[in-house]
């Protein structure tokens, strides 16, 4: 019995193996008409209703219709796939077997399997978001410069503590100084407060996780309730930082989503993603021109000015004049007149209809008072590419202590 | 007043067997099927990728048969040392747990490999694999035959030893932690020299690795280890009565030493090739193998070529139910995995049919 | 008297064994039945059918007149029978109440009213003279607080028929008395109690009425008042049957086996062996009597190196074997063959062939890393052929042969192995007439080869016949020695409830032999 399973296993195998030299099999039959297929990679799964791989999903299939193509039929899908090079190699293989001319991986973990399987498919692009690699024919990284949406957060938050006579801000935070991802975010939304109210004064509390409900909650509840923070803004999954400042009847600035809807009374406006920036200029450069992809494309990190970041619209919790500086403030980042990171600070004043910004040359300080970009300086980078940012500017402070 | 109760079935009949098999598997594909149309899918053509395990129309059909291989050397390898354990009537569960301690004293060895040759390094990988992994085997069967410990529960919560071991690993940036790749601002396992990365026999474009061709050769050695050797013999005596075994005057307590070693110490090899394999760690590294291990041990009702055929069918299946998810961007893994759920669950139910039939509680005779 | 249950033609098999034979029985309302009987004369069987475990094979059970069918243990506390088991059926880490609580149905409540459980119980026990504190723990009960605790369990369950079996093995002496009062209550309240016992003196005791089965078959029931002792055990040991087994007669040697003062605990550390003496000659079965439990497993065990001995000595062939292994113990040439209660636990490893079975002790007599299991089919064929064993092929599982094939591989392989000594413990057990014939032919066989044979058994009429000696246990203690052509079936039962000690009589002490090389309890050294 073995000897006979043995024999048919060999025969296959040898069988698949020279079949599939050529290369040249039949691709998957398109639904549209194109020959070109996206393959995706993702963390969780692709049916789901919100968070990261929802947003990323949502992305590619408008991208994917935008350039005419159908998701139902020219998109392959691998899904909950963990952070594991050997399952990730498995994922690409499996992909690129399908005939797949572009793949995104979504999670960083999957960046050396993805830098792997680019050298084995040269005629495949990969495209990693949130990750550091890339190649000069076929990888390439992606991410987006949501620091500028959280200093245009940060604005409205600072409207709404000038007007409530309270310089106390809240910060639901996965993470602190450890990830220059959630590093610049707090420092950006602290600049952006101090552009109005300069007094103002960012809790940072740091919850050790993505995600968790129960922890966001807490958090929130001890800015509130310990630290008397009239607005919650927040870097985590859920909505439960924006829902318990609803709760307690003060207001907060929400992430990823559009929050209104969850905190009717509270919510100001939240930084979010519109993924679909990208992925339509990223498989409208593959469509059109794959070996040019990383001169046309490359390494992708944009802000503001691409939309792939941007504030929610404004909800009438507001303060009148918010809206104003926004878009002042929106329009210098668009025209890359100025940048938040650097040595001139904003400040606006007047009321609504007048609001007036100044520049002022300023250095840009630490928490710990040294000097991070001299007065009048550029704007340094945020660092979440390379990892950088590791401290928090002046005025703000962390309120629960770092673990360990 | 009439009840029912299960009868194991006197007699053994492979027709029966096979016929339960079938309808077991049909009613599950049935079920699968109407699920499948409901998400507005031809069930016809998802099943025929699924069990081509996505080899129609793959632009790269080798690598559907080296993935398919990747996901079934440690399934059989694990199974097999886990039916060695259960044939000694040893409950040893803790497959992920020994799976992961070898896969992280093979990772140690390779980032500690500075160039080595490859054979040397590998197979100093494979040996701290096994050895530790044995390690822990010998530990818990010695607490079993000294103090009569509940071995279930032992080998269950080591599993969780070392999956949180190996996610504060992969989570813990520090000067020490070799483990991770010094490049990367966040926390992420390093990659493996070249020379720690299991090599193979080139077939045109195909490479048969010499993992699969140690897992077969495990495979055989297993087979003759309990059908032809003294060992072997001690095993299932002990396993089907240790009361006659000590009887008729083996040394229990070391035989169950010795086995569980060789059980643990084999999912460790299992563990250092696939470690070795992949070129790196990380938390899912056993794909589940200590979970399904046991499944398959059971399935095949622990004899040695039932476990070699029982692994190849569910590493098929799995490797096909996810292949086929790929293809439709309306299934989910999650859905996959129920579809692989329904199948290996209606398999029980028939296995549970052939050996056991229902018969109606007769009254008593009277007259 | 009325009756509450009546037995009428009640007959039940168990393959070719019929372990009831048309069995007519009655117990009256507010009566305490004695039912009396050797081991294996159907008493449980009998039980096991009024509680709805088995069903009888034919017959009919009435209950107050009417006639019922009880296929259940639920349907049996229907009908309000109930019984108490010699292994309590207890969760540990409930309390009392709890025990009695989950049992209750929906008398309880969908919610376990507490207080309504707690005062129901209370008033029974209290009705029936339980001193019970219903909320401590199983586990921190003692034997005879779970036994009352399972008699107040199906007294709450509504049961006036209780049904004990051996109810007095695990209780001391005092505690058996307060059982007895509780069971006086019972009847004085109208409930109708059957006891299963051996004991003698108790039947006399507490019983209203004794019923005596033997063999599966009904003797007749008396009234207690109206009999003794003697006549109890007549009528359990019945008279002696002439089975025709042969029993050849051939020189003795030296005793090759001699034990002396041997005391051996149980699993659960209690004296099950106490200071036995006996020996062994050469070309002589002794048999061992006794009622189940008396220690006969453990004494086996003991020869046989599975167990270790408190004190004694045990010199076999001039050497003492105290202390030595099992192996080496088999190698000195004393071979046993154990048959315990489910028959396959000890000595065979059910699901291996016989060809595996046959190689259990040799196995690892061959050179290499292999089994050899050449030769050991062929001695496989050869026993299958001398033996009469019926089997497909010597690769059939063990399991799979019927119980009296399973017996002869056993016995033909411990014979194989050339012993002097040949330790053979209830080897008919379960098997039909003529397999029990094939199994005494060839232990004469053995004995007129000039082996001792240690037979433990249960059948007197058989011991009668085989053995040239029989030696009484009774808890483990030795109470005579005597020649299988002259001894009375009367004065073995005597012996073996423990009414009768002959031990030391007419000046000689049983169990020690006149020529034995243990002197003074010193060994001498090996000729």
């Amino acid at each position: 019995m073995k000897k006979l399973i043995s024999i048919v296993l060999t025969v296959a195998l040898s069988a698949f193996a020279f079949a599939g030299c050529s290369a040249s099999g039949a691709e998957g039959e398109s639904g549209s008409g194109s020959d070109f297929r996206v393959g995706a990679i993702y963390i969780n799964s692709q049916n789901d209703t919100s968070g990261y791989t929802y947003a990323h999903h949502k992305g590619i299939t408008e991208a994917m219709t935008a350039a005419g193509l159908d998701p139902a039929t020219d998109l392959s899908i691998v899904d909950n796939v963990p952070e594991d090079a050997e399952q990730v190699t498995a994922a690409c293989d499996q992909l690129a077997g399908e005939g797949c001319d572009i793949i995104f991986g979504i999670s960083f973990g999957y960046i050396d399997a993805m830098e792997a399987a680019a050298a084995e498919y040269p005629d495949i692009i990969f495209s990693h978001a949130t990750g550091y690699k890339s190649n000069s024919t076929n990888f390439n990284n992606y991410f987006g410069r949501i620091y500028q949406a959280r200093y245009l957060a940060g604005i409205a938050a600072g409207y709404k503590s000038l007007a409530l006579g309270n310089n106390e801000i809240g910060y639901v935070s996965a993470w602190g100084t450890e990830y220059a991802e959630t590093c610049s975010g707090i420092n950006a939304f602290a600049l952006g407060c101090q552009s109005v109210n300069p007094d103002a004064h960012v809790n940072v509390y740091e919850i050790y996780t993505w995600g968790d409900q129960d922890l966001e909650r807490q958090a929130a509840e001890t800015l509130i309730d310990t630290f008397g923070c009239c607005v919650i803004a927040q870097h985590c999954d859920s909505a439960q930082p924006q829902i318990v400042a609803n709760e307690k009847g003060v207001f907060g600035c929400g992430y990823n989503s559009d929050m209104t809807a969850e905190a009717p009374d509270a919510h100001l406006c939240a930084p979010i993603w519109n993924w679909s920036a990208y992925y339509q200029t990223a498989i409208e450069a593959a469509m059109s021109d794959p070996s040019a992809f990383m001169s046309t494309v490359g390494n992708y990190y944009e802000g503001i000015n691409s939309g792939l970041v941007a504030v929610s619209e404004l909800s009438a919790n507001n303060e009148p004049a918010a809206q104003e500086a926004i878009d002042i403030a929106t329009d210098l980042m668009k025209t890359g007149a100025w940048d938040v990171f650097s040595g001139t600070a904003l400040s606006f004043t007047g009321d609504a209809g007048s609001v007036a910004v100044t520049e002022n040359a300023a250095d840009l300080l630490d928490s710990d008072g040294n000097v991070i970009v001299a007065a009048g300086g550029a704007s340094v980078e945020d660092g979440v590419i390379q990892g950088s940012m590791n401290y928090y500017v002046a005025g703000v402070t962390q309120v629960n202590a770092a673990e360990g | 007043m009439s009840e029912y109760h299960l009868v194991r079935r006197g007699d053994f009949s492979y027709k029966r067997v096979i016929i339960c098999y079938a309808i077991g598997i049909l009613v599950s594909l049935g079920i699968g099927a109407l699920l499948l149309i409901g998400l507005g899918i031809n069930p016809i053509e998802y099943y025929g990728r699924m069990l081509s395990i996505g080899l129609i129309g793959n632009r790269y059909a080798y690598k559907c048969i080296e993935g398919l291989l990747k996901v079934f050397v440690p399934l059989l390898i694990t199974s097999l040392a886990l039916g060695l354990a259960f044939k000694m009537r040893f409950w040893n569960i803790g497959g992920e747990g020994e799976f992961l301690i070898g896969s992280i004293c093979a990772a140690i060895v390779a980032f500690n490999s500075n160039g080595m040759p490859k054979i040397l390094t590998i197979i100093l990988m494979c040996l701290a694999a096994a050895l530790s992994a044995g390690i822990v085997g010998l530990a818990v069967a010695a607490l079993k035959v000294k103090f009569n410990t509940n071995e279930t529960l032992m080998t269950l919560m080591f599993n969780y030893i070392m999956l949180y071991l190996i996610r504060y690993l992969g989570n813990t940036k520090a000067g020490w932690n070799f483990f991770l790749n010094p490049e990367s601002e966040r926390p992420i396992f390093g990659q493996f020299e070249e020379n720690c990365k299991m090599g193979g026999i080139k077939i045109g474009c195909f490479t048969l690795l010499y993992s699969v061709i140690a897992a077969v050769m495990i495979t055989i050695i297993i087979y003759i280890y309990l059908k032809y050797t003294k060992q072997g013999y001690e095993i299932s005596v002990v396993g089907d009565s240790s009361a006659t075994a000590r009887y008729a005057g083996m040394r229990v307590g070391r035989i169950i030493l010795r086995t569980m070693f060789i059980s643990a110490a084999l999912i460790g090899l299992a563990a250092g090739l696939a470690t070795s394999t992949a070129g790196t760690i990380s938390e899912s590294i056993t794909n589940n193998v200590g979970w399904t291990g046991v499944i398959v041990a059971w399935l095949a009702k622990l004899s040695v070529p039932g476990i070699f055929i029982t692994s190849l069918l569910i590493s098929v299946l799995q490797y096909g139910c996810q292949a086929a998810a790929t293809q439709y961007p309306s299934i989910d893994s999650n859905f996959a995995d129920l579809l692989q759920g329904i199948i290996l669950f209606s398999v029980l139910a028939a296995d549970f049919a052939a050996t056991f039939k229902i018969v109606k509680k007769e009254g008593p005779k009277n007259d | 008297m009325q009756a509450a249950i009546e037995l009428k033609g009640i007959s039940k098999s168990f393959g070719s064994v019929a372990a009831n034979k048309n069995i007519d029985l009655t117990v009256g309302k507010g009566e305490i039945l004695a039912l009396l009987g050797e081991n294996g004369s159907g008493k449980t069987t009998l039980m096991n059918m009024l509680s709805g475990i088995y069903m009888p094979d034919s017959g009919s059970i009435f209950i107050d007149g009417k006639k019922v069918k009880i296929n259940s243990p639920q349907a049996a506390g229907k009908l309000g029978i109930g019984m108490v088991h010699q292994h309590f059926k207890l969760v540990e880490r409930f309390t009392a109440l709890d025990n009695i609580r989950i049992g209750m149905g929906k008398e309880a409540g969908v919610f376990f009213k507490s207080g309504y459980t707690r005062k129901y119980v209370m008033e029974i026990a209290e009705r029936f003279g339980f001193n019970i504190d219903p909320d401590k723990y199983v586990y921190n009960m003692s034997v005879s607080e779970k036994q009352t605790l399972e008699i107040l369990k199906v007294l709450c369950y509504g049961a006036k028929i209780v049904i004990l079996d051996e109810p007095t093995a695990v209780l001391t002496v005092q505690e058996i008395e307060r059982l007895f009062e509780v069971l006086f209550k019972m009847r004085s309240e109208g409930h109708s109690v059957i006891i299963i016992t051996h004991k003698l003196n108790e039947v006399m005791e507490v019983s209203d009425r004794v019923a005596v089965l033997r063999h599966g078959e009904y003797v007749g029931s008396v009234e207690t008042k109206k009999t003794s002792e003697k006549e109890l055990t007549e009528l359990m040991v019945g008279h002696k049957i002439d089975l025709n087994i042969s029993r050849p007669m051939i020189e003795k040697t030296q005793p090759l086996l001699e034990i002396r003062d041997l005391t051996v605990k149980s699993d659960e550390g209690n004296v099950a062996v106490d200071g036995m003496n006996f020996y062994i000659r050469g070309g002589e079965i002794l048999g061992v009597a006794g009622i189940a439990g008396s220690g006969q497993k453990e004494l086996c065990e003991a020869i046989a190196g599975l167990r270790p001995i408190v004190k004694g000595q045990m010199i076999h062939d001039g050497e003492s074997i105290v202390g030595m292994s099992p192996k080496k113990i088999s190698k000195h040439g004393i071979s046993m063959s154990f048959i315990p209660e489910d028959r396959l636990g000890m000595g065979l490893a059910p699901s291996l062939s016989i060809t595996d079975n046959m190689i259990l002790k040799s196995y690892n007599d061959s050179k290499g890393i292999f089994v050899d299991r050449k030769d050991a089919r062929i001695e496989a064929a050869e026993t299958i052929e001398k033996l009469a064993i019926s089997a497909p092929s010597t690769e059939t599982p063990v399991r799979r042969l019927s119980g009296g094939n399973v017996q002869k591989v056993l016995l033909g392989r411990e014979i194989k192995s050339g012993p002097n000594v040949l330790i053979t413990a209830y080897p008919v057990r379960g098997l039909d007439i003529n397999s029990s014939y094939m199994i005494y032919d060839i232990l004469n066989e053995q004995k007129q080869k000039g082996v001792g044979i240690l037979f433990v058994g249960e059948d007197l009429d058989v011991m009668l016949a085989l053995c040239d000696k029989i030696m009484v246990m009774c808890h483990g203690k030795l109470q005579g020695v005597v020649n299988g052509n002259n001894a009375t079936k009367e004065d073995i039962g005597l012996m073996m409830t423990g009414a009768l000690n002959i031990v030391n009589k007419e000046g000689k002490t049983d169990g020690i032999a006149k020529d034995s090389i243990i002197k003074d309890g010193k060994e001498e050294e090996s000729v």
